[in-house]
């Protein structure tokens, strides 16, 4: 089955859910995103930039610390070894390139944990364009290490100060710019959300993580993983390792979203607690009250702090290609705390929850090769954690 | 009153319609029924916005307005209730101005359904573009409720022939490419895209965003059938809600606002 279809659905999820002035931009676009996925020089492009700049192919790294503790073969994939620490580099890279090709100069972005921000940043100033992040003051404040780097990074951040202040809000206020500076700007979404082609814009740059991983799990196992575990936020990291094993029937997917301060509480989880909606461009599952308006998320990984998720999920979902489970705030400090004690590696907050996650996997899949998304490095998180810690000492 | 009545009309009179936005719920609740009482003695047409969390086409003004109404517990079926009181009590026709997400939680039938009981004459929805309104469309044929659509400085002449086509009552064309409430802009584009759009549609044509005095609500008249004020209102009740005569002096506001 080949998705997302022309007009952009995944099987009843996704489409183009924007105001009329935004229509126009998003059809060209699409056609130029067609015309650059075939193109020749495109692609040697990227597949350099990847290479020589951001220090793809990642590593497969078999956890053998942690495959003895849980019980389970544990592989890593290694996307915090990237430059600027995170998967978000593949997609920054990808659009960037797209930017260029569309001859648009300005690049505005939205980001969460700053990840994405920093990677736009860190593109933007590789290609000379200028550059505006718009991110939640409450993110400001948590991740002000980030805002650094990417003034460093000579980009301009843009705090936004309008409802939950975190990704959403920061998201809402991108499109607004976007549609104000239509011309000019290009709006570089960072996860596989939005709507359509970005959901799939945005998936196709970070296959190349599933596609790597397997390619080297086979040379490694010569077999196929049992399970593929990342964590979903708006979803690319794991829509990135998925994708590529689609027609792989035996291999199971498990998508881990953030259940906040419980499943009942605050958290993250629209997949799980949310229901259909539209939240910026696409329908998806969403967190909202019953008169459709969105609720506030949380969870301590700013980058998973989320109201929504990307429409290609909600339709893993629905025909059951992938499990979706939930682990909360403090169960993630303990996988951060985890795997930076047996195999001293210091997970983002994003991606601990997947680690924290395989303790429970290990509970009942004895044996199982398990290769695990790690989509960044968590040294945004230590003043996070230290502060979580301090707070809840007894 | 029908839209295409109010709009036929005003042609006879070789008037333009003056059209008003008002949030409702803002600044509370109990105060939208005679804000839009007094309104309907000045305006031709009343829009009356249905307050979303997310407001992605709106600026500083409106997001604020709809976060305080969302905050005093606005929401679809309070906005009907009180529509449903107003009904009958003015003589000019009402559109529903929302956002796709609250309509899809509370069921596009039953949603347009509320529309007809409360009198409301049409329904424009900011994030659903015509790729998207198929079944819209169809349903709100069949309970006639006119579905008016957006065009913008960026909609194609193609694209505008099938806006269109399924547009009724009137259309709204945004003056700029942006979010409501901008400081200006300048009406040579605007005037000229709408002379390109008679060509392919005898609907009425009104123009929305970035209009705050009487000299633009002049200039924007000559060259299309209607002018929308949106922000400037909301502004106005923001600032003056308290005051003693709030209502008498949003009355001689508008009146002021077609001098």
């Amino acid at each position: 089955m080949k998705v997302p279809d022309n007009r952009g659905y995944f099987g009843k999820f996704g489409g183009k859910f924007v105001p009329e002035t935004l229509f126009s931009c998003l059809e060209q676009l699409e056609a130029t995103y067609k015309k650059v996925k075939k193109d020749k020089k495109f692609r040697e492009e990227l597949a350099y930039y990847l290479k020589e700049y951001a220090g793809r192919p990642t590593s497969l790294y078999f956890a053998n610390n942690l495959s003895k503790l849980l019980g389970i073969r544990v592989y890593l994939k290694r996307e915090d070894l990237l430059h600027t620490g995170a998967h978000k580099i593949n997609n920054a890279l990808g659009q960037i390139l797209l930017a260029k090709f569309m001859g648009k100069k300005r690049i505005i972005a939205e980001t969460g944990a700053g990840q994405h921000g920093v990677a736009v940043a860190t593109v933007a100033s590789l290609f000379g364009c200028s550059c505006d992040v718009y991110m939640g003051q409450e993110d400001i404040r948590r991740q002000r290490m980030n805002v650094f780097r990417m003034k460093i990074l000579g980009a301009q951040v843009i705090p936004v100060k309008s409802g939950s202040r975190t990704l959403k809000d920061a998201c809402s206020e991108a499109i607004r710019d976007w549609v104000t500076n239509v011309r000019d700007t290009y709006y570089l979404i960072g996860s596989t959300v939005g709507p359509h082609p970005y959901p799939l814009i945005v998936r196709d740059f970070q296959t190349v993580i599933g596609k790597e991983a397997r390619r080297q799990i086979l040379k490694k196992e010569g077999k196929l993983p049992d399970y593929l575990v990342a964590c979903v936020g708006g979803g690319s990291n794991s829509l990135g390792l998925f994708y590529p094993f689609f027609n792989d029937k035996r291999v199971k997917f498990i998508g881990v979203e953030a259940a906040g301060f419980g499943l009942e509480d605050f958290n993250a989880a629209s997949l799980i607690k949310g229901k259909i909606g539209v939240l910026h461009g696409a329908k998806s599952y969403v967190l909202q009250d019953d008169f459709g308006q969105i609720k506030n998320a949380h969870s301590v990984a700013p980058g998973l702090d989320y109201p929504g998720v990307g429409p290609e999920h909600a339709f893993y979902k629905s025909i059951s290609r992938a499990q979706y489970v939930a682990v909360k705030d403090k169960a993630s400090i303990e996988g951060f705390k985890l795997l930076s004690e047996v195999e001293g590696i210091i997970p983002a907050l994003e991606a601990s929850h997947a680690i924290y996650y395989l303790k429970r996997l290990a509970a009942k899949a004895k044996g199982a090769t398990v290769l695990v998304c790690l989509s960044g490095r968590g040294d945004k998180d230590l003043e996070i954690v230290q502060e979580y810690i301090n707070k809840n000492k007894d | 009153m029908r839209i295409r009545d109010k709009f036929e009309q005003l042609k006879k009179k070789n008037k333009k319609a003056f059209i008003g936005y008002v949030p409702f719920g803002f600044p509370k609740i109990k105060y939208t029924k005679d804000i839009i009482l007094t309104l309907a003695a000045g305006l031709d047409l009343i829009e009356v916005g249905i307050p979303f969390s997310d407001p992605l086409a709106d600026g500083p003004l409106i997001q604020r307005a709809t976060s305080l109404a969302l905050d005093e517990g606005a929401t679809v079926k309070e906005t009907f209730k009180c529509l449903g009181q107003v009904k009958g009590k003015i003589k000019i026709p009402l559109v529903v101005m929302t956002y796709y997400n609250p309509v899809l939680r509370f069921g596009m039938e039953k949603f347009l359904q509320s529309m007809k009981e409360s009198g409301v004459g049409g329904l424009m929805i900011v994030d659903l573009p015509l790729e998207e309104s198929k079944e819209y469309i169809k349903a709100a044929r069949r309970f006639d409720i006119d579905t008016v659509f957006f065009i913008t400085p960026t909609t194609s002449l193609e694209r505008a022939k099938k806006i269109a086509a399924i547009s009724r009552g009137f259309i709204y064309y945004i003056s700029i490419t942006g979010i409501t409430g901008p400081k200006d802009f300048s009406c040579a584009p605007p005037a000229s895209h709408i002379r390109r759009l008679r060509k392919i549609t005898k609907l009425p044509i009104c123009v929305g965003f970035g209009i705050h005095t009487s000299k633009q609500v002049r200039q924007v008249g000559s060259f299309s059938d209607g002018v929308i004020v949106g922000s400037r209102i909301v502004k106005f009740i923001e600032e003056n809600w308290r005051d003693k005569n709030f209502l008498g002096r949003l009355k001689a506001y508008i009146e002021s606002l077609k001098a």
